[in-house]
């Protein structure tokens, strides 16, 4: 059968005039192979240099079944073990014999996969990278080495309070959805990995197909002839995706909170979560919310310039209002200087809170904020690697790279207005864990 | 090697020269990157000062300083009108500081910089060294020494030890953040003595990338001629003790893993035929965060007992931040180094043998045909990855300014990769690697027990939850009773709570 190719074209196909309807300043290329992989394309100038992502919309998020927590993560790391046409060594080799920089991460709604190398190499990445990606193949005693990798992974992060912290609050604020646990996952799963051999296998057959992958490629390219390529390496690549069960969290009903301790010694730190929303350019109400928690918080804020710059009495304070798939936490987190302020500083941030329900924001600010965020999105486009990275999680979350303009184009309408409704919705009692975290060490 | 001039201790201070006058910035003391078709305009503002510089009993001095400039208030503006300022233009600047350098630098994209450039030459010109900004940098860097260095990140205290222990007595024997009580100590009056002596014009070199225009050059040269004159007197290059043997220092908290660094001090540096022939031999036994690594291989690829194992022959701070070696950081003496990202405790022991083996290995054997074939070509286009970008380059020109390198390191880098056979790298190890001597640290819970583990250099046999290959298993007979013997004096422990005093 002859592949269907749906390409299309975002920007400058027909002339300048496409420039203000997309915030991206490069010409972008989209193909869906008939077995429903994608593929996105994206020349720059980037003398000889590649970027090469393949984007697996499957994340810690999918990690349904009891105990397996953590398993997306450890998974991308089998992924270095190779097939039988190219076991692990010899892949290994092969990146090294062309000086590729090749790395991989998993979170919550993505696991990707990145090489950045020499142009004049790309069939060869193209031609291991889809081998690895439709054969993969290791033993048991590779997968059970591996897990001790991972083990590694997690000692090495687990002295960080804000890891310590992250792990209980999630824990706390959902009951059924998968964002209950940290990438990383529980301890007690990690544990237990070397006996999950068998999971693995199905874990590949289940996510590791072409309705769930994008293929990501950037910089020194010309799309046809990359095109011509990864139909000739992908499309033998059987359809098969098996989606997770996720259960939404349902409403929450009331304010929860806890403590957590950390071994070793540390400033308290307080983290503030509120159940937010899932990604979406259309929920004018999410949008307003991701910049509201600059407003409020960030360094440009009254009470960042009080309790950080004037009093004090916090060494940090921040808000993280992140871009999900599902029903994420908007969080405020802030490392306060003495024990006893803990309970004042929570006071202060309800009521910075309140101030943003009952009073629209200055325009001015709000115009600074919009204005921020497109120039830190047009300087984080100067190598082809960041452009990649930068389009993968929106790649991942919606399955394309349309939504970001999608989001800057419903940015730019957000109204004083429209963030105080996002105060009202989202950061209420009804929507919150408060953690407190404190350090047992003297 | 161009012989460098440099700074003075401020010890010297009352003999430094100083002078005032409107004389620009000599030309010859500028890097230019320049990028057409850059839509931003990098800068990095090189002056020859670091924590080298750090008067006795004030370690921390360097790095306040610079942030009391990067992170305060101006004589125009507040810090809070200054954060203002820039926030919606994205753009923002700040200090590193090292041993021997301090780079101020900030990124702008074309269109904003004319809101920008006042506010970045203010940083440098117009300090206003508020108390209040001073309490708030000295409380950070307090925390960060005292919680954040000593209880959440044991592999960033395991090489802030090995260096210090290498370096002691030294002026690169502290880190540049400093000491408690130092930083405690330091004064308003302490940070503008430095900067007057450290910051003045003739003790800068301007780095400009980007796609700026040509009169910006000029500009600011203009600007930051208006800074003091006075040239700093130099401080010597180190001279560390010499190592002989092994020896230790383990410090003793409670940790979930055992965290393990060494070192050795080199006499090669970057430009040198031979510091290009030692790095082909350092990419195979330990490219950064890289899985080409032979120590990640033996380590976590064959024994799954940690995240990574690599090795250096430059300083590499905050390895477990960037995956390829930072800019701005440079020095006339660097060590040889191991990094173990931590091991399960039953495994320190083994795992500090293995790597200590493997670098045996190297320096008896030196690298095979094949190792040096295949390294080369990884090299060739991975020293890409290094400078992708403008400012990465902007600050690998600078780096070049600093080790009187005329060309460009990283083409050269390329090039030599090229030319060099392996003869010449095995020469370049048998020269500047030896084995035998090392400095240890570890960051251990039971540091007592791998004290007398190491005096009485018992067997650390290793178990595995699952079974290994036939290869692996005998290979592990060896590693645990490889010979890693210290006398006791030649090990210290040392309880955490004690570091950076």
């Amino acid at each position: 059968m002859k592949p269907i190719v749906a390409g299309f074209c975002l920007l400058l196909c027909t002339g300048s005039a496409a420039m203000a309807d997309t915030i991206l300043p490069y010409r972008v290329t989209t193909t869906v192979l008939p077995n429903g992989l994608k593929v996105i394309m994206i020349p720059m100038e980037s003398p000889g240099l590649v970027a090469y992502y393949s984007v697996v919309r499957t994340g810690s998020r999918d990690e349904v079944e009891p105990g397996k927590s953590g398993f997306a993560h450890f998974f991308e790391h089998m992924m270095f073990r190779g097939t039988k046409k190219y076991p692990g060594p010899v892949y290994d080799s092969i990146v090294t014999s062309i000086g590729a920089s090749a790395n991989a991460f998993t979170s919550d709604d993505i696991t990707a996969y990145h090489l950045n190398f020499a142009a004049e190499d790309l069939e060869k990445v193209i031609e291991v990278e889809s081998d690895r990606f439709q054969n993969l193949h290791y033993e048991l005693p590779a997968f059970q080495t591996e897990s001790g990798a991972i083990y590694g992974e997690y000692r090495k992060g687990v002295t960080n309070p804000y890891e310590v912290l992250d792990e209980k609050v999630r824990d706390l604020a959902f009951d059924v959805h998968t964002y209950k646990h940290t990438t990383i996952g529980f301890e007690r799963d990690i544990k237990a990995m070397p006996e999950a051999y068998d999971y693995s296998l199905g874990f590949f057959k289940r996510f590791y197909r072409p309705e769930n992958v994008v293929l990501l490629i950037v910089g020194d390219i010309k799309p046809a002839a990359v095109l011509k390529l990864v139909r000739k390496y992908y499309s033998h690549w059987q359809k098969g995706y098996d989606p997770s069960a996720v259960q939404q969290e349902p409403p929450q009903k009331e304010e929860r909170t806890g403590t957590v301790a950390y071994p070793g010694k540390t400033l308290p730190i307080l983290d503030m979560a509120f159940k937010g929303d899932a990604f979406d350019p259309a929920n004018t109400e999410f949008v307003a919310a991701t910049v509201l928690g600059d407003l409020a918080f960030g360094e440009t804020s009254d009470l960042y310039k009080r309790l950080y710059i004037q009093e004090q009495r916090v060494d940090e304070i921040r808000a993280s209002i992140p871009m999900q798939r599902d029903m994420p936490l908007f969080e405020i987190t802030a490392r306060i200087k003495k024990d006893e302020d803990v309970p004042l500083i929570q006071e202060e941030v309800l009521r910075t809170i309140a101030s943003f329900q009952s009073t629209p924001v200055d325009a001015q600010r709000l115009a600074g904020v919009k204005k921020r965020r497109r120039y830190e999105f047009l300087m984080n486009l100067d190598t082809p690697d960041r452009v990649a990275g930068r389009l993968s999680r929106v790649v991942a979350i919606t399955g394309g790279i349309e939504a970001m303009d999608g989001y800057y184009t419903a940015l730019a309408k957000v109204t004083p207005e429209d963030i105080m409704k996002a105060a009202k919705k989202y950061f209420i009692p009804e929507r919150r864990t408060i953690v407190v975290l404190k350090g047992a060490a003297k | 090697m161009k012989t460098l001039s440099f700074i003075a201790a401020l010890v010297c201070a009352p003999l430094c020269s100083m002078t005032t006058g409107e004389a620009s910035v000599k030309p010859d003391n500028a890097v230019l990157v320049p990028v057409k078709n850059d839509p931003t305009v990098c800068f990095r503002i090189w002056f020859k000062a670091g924590s080298q510089n750090d008067p006795e009993g004030k370690e921390g001095l360097a790095s306040i300083t610079a942030a009391m400039l990067t992170d305060g208030s101006t004589l125009r503006n507040s810090y809070e009108q200054i954060r203002d300022k820039l926030y919606p233009l994205a753009a923002a600047y700040d200090a590193t500081v090292s041993a021997e350098m301090t780079v101020i630098y900030g990124r702008v994209h074309r269109d904003n910089l004319g809101e920008y450039y006042p506010l970045f030459l203010d940083a440098m010109t117009a300090p206003a060294f508020s108390g209040q900004d001073l309490e708030r940098i000295k409380s950070r860097t307090l925390n960060y020494l005292e919680n954040t260095l000593r209880y959440s990140s044991d592999e960033e205290l395991g090489k802030a030890v090995l260096y210090d222990a290498i370096f002691a007595g030294t002026p690169y024997g502290h880190i540049t953040s400093g000491l408690l009580s130092s930083v405690k100590s330091i004064t308003l009056d302490d940070v503008r003595s430095f900067y007057r002596i450290y910051y003045t014009k003739e003790n800068l070199v301007i780095g400009l990338g980007g796609g700026y225009d040509v009169s910006l050059v000029s500009r600011l040269e203009k600007d930051l001629g208006k800074l003091p004159a006075g040239k700093p007197h130099p401080v010597d290059p180190p001279e560390p003790a010499p190592i002989r043997g092994f020896r230790a220092t383990i410090v003793e908290k409670d940790a979930p893993a055992t965290a393990i660094s060494m070192g050795v001090p080199i006499d090669v540096l970057r430009g040198s035929k031979d510091w290009y022939a030692l790095a082909i031999a350092n990419s195979w036994l330990g490219e950064h965060r890289n899985s080409s690594s032979h120590l990640y291989h033996v380590i976590r690829e064959e024994r799954g007992l940690n995240y990574g194992d690599y090795s250096y022959i430059e300083n590499f701070p905050e390895g477990g931040r960037r995956s390829v070696p930072p800019q701005n950081v440079c020095r006339r003496r660097q060590i040889f180094e191991i990094w173990i990202r931590p091991v399960p405790p039953e495994a320190g022991h083994f795992a500090l043998r293995a790597a200590l083996r493997e670098y045996s290995h190297l320096v008896e054997n030196g690298l095979t045909k094949e190792q040096f074939s295949l390294t080369r070509k990884f090299l060739k286009n991975y020293v890409l990855n290094y400078a992708p970008t403008t400012m990465a380059r902007l600050g690998y020109a600078i780096d070049d300014r600093f080790y009187g390198i005329p060309g460009s390191h990283l083409a050269q880098f390329r090039a030599m990769v090229g030319t060099l056979t392996l003869a010449d790298v095995n020469r370049a190890i048998k020269k500047h690697l030896h084995y035998g001597t090392m400095a240890i640290a570890v960051v251990a819970k039971d540091a007592k027990g791998l004290r007398d583990e190491l005096v009485n250099d018992l067997p650390s046999p290793i178990t595995y939850r699952t079974k290994k290959p036939e290869a692996v298993q005998s290979e592990d007979k060896e590693i645990a009773v490889f010979p890693v013997k210290l006398s006791p004096e030649d090990i210290s422990v040392v309880p955490v709570t004690e570091i950076f005093r």
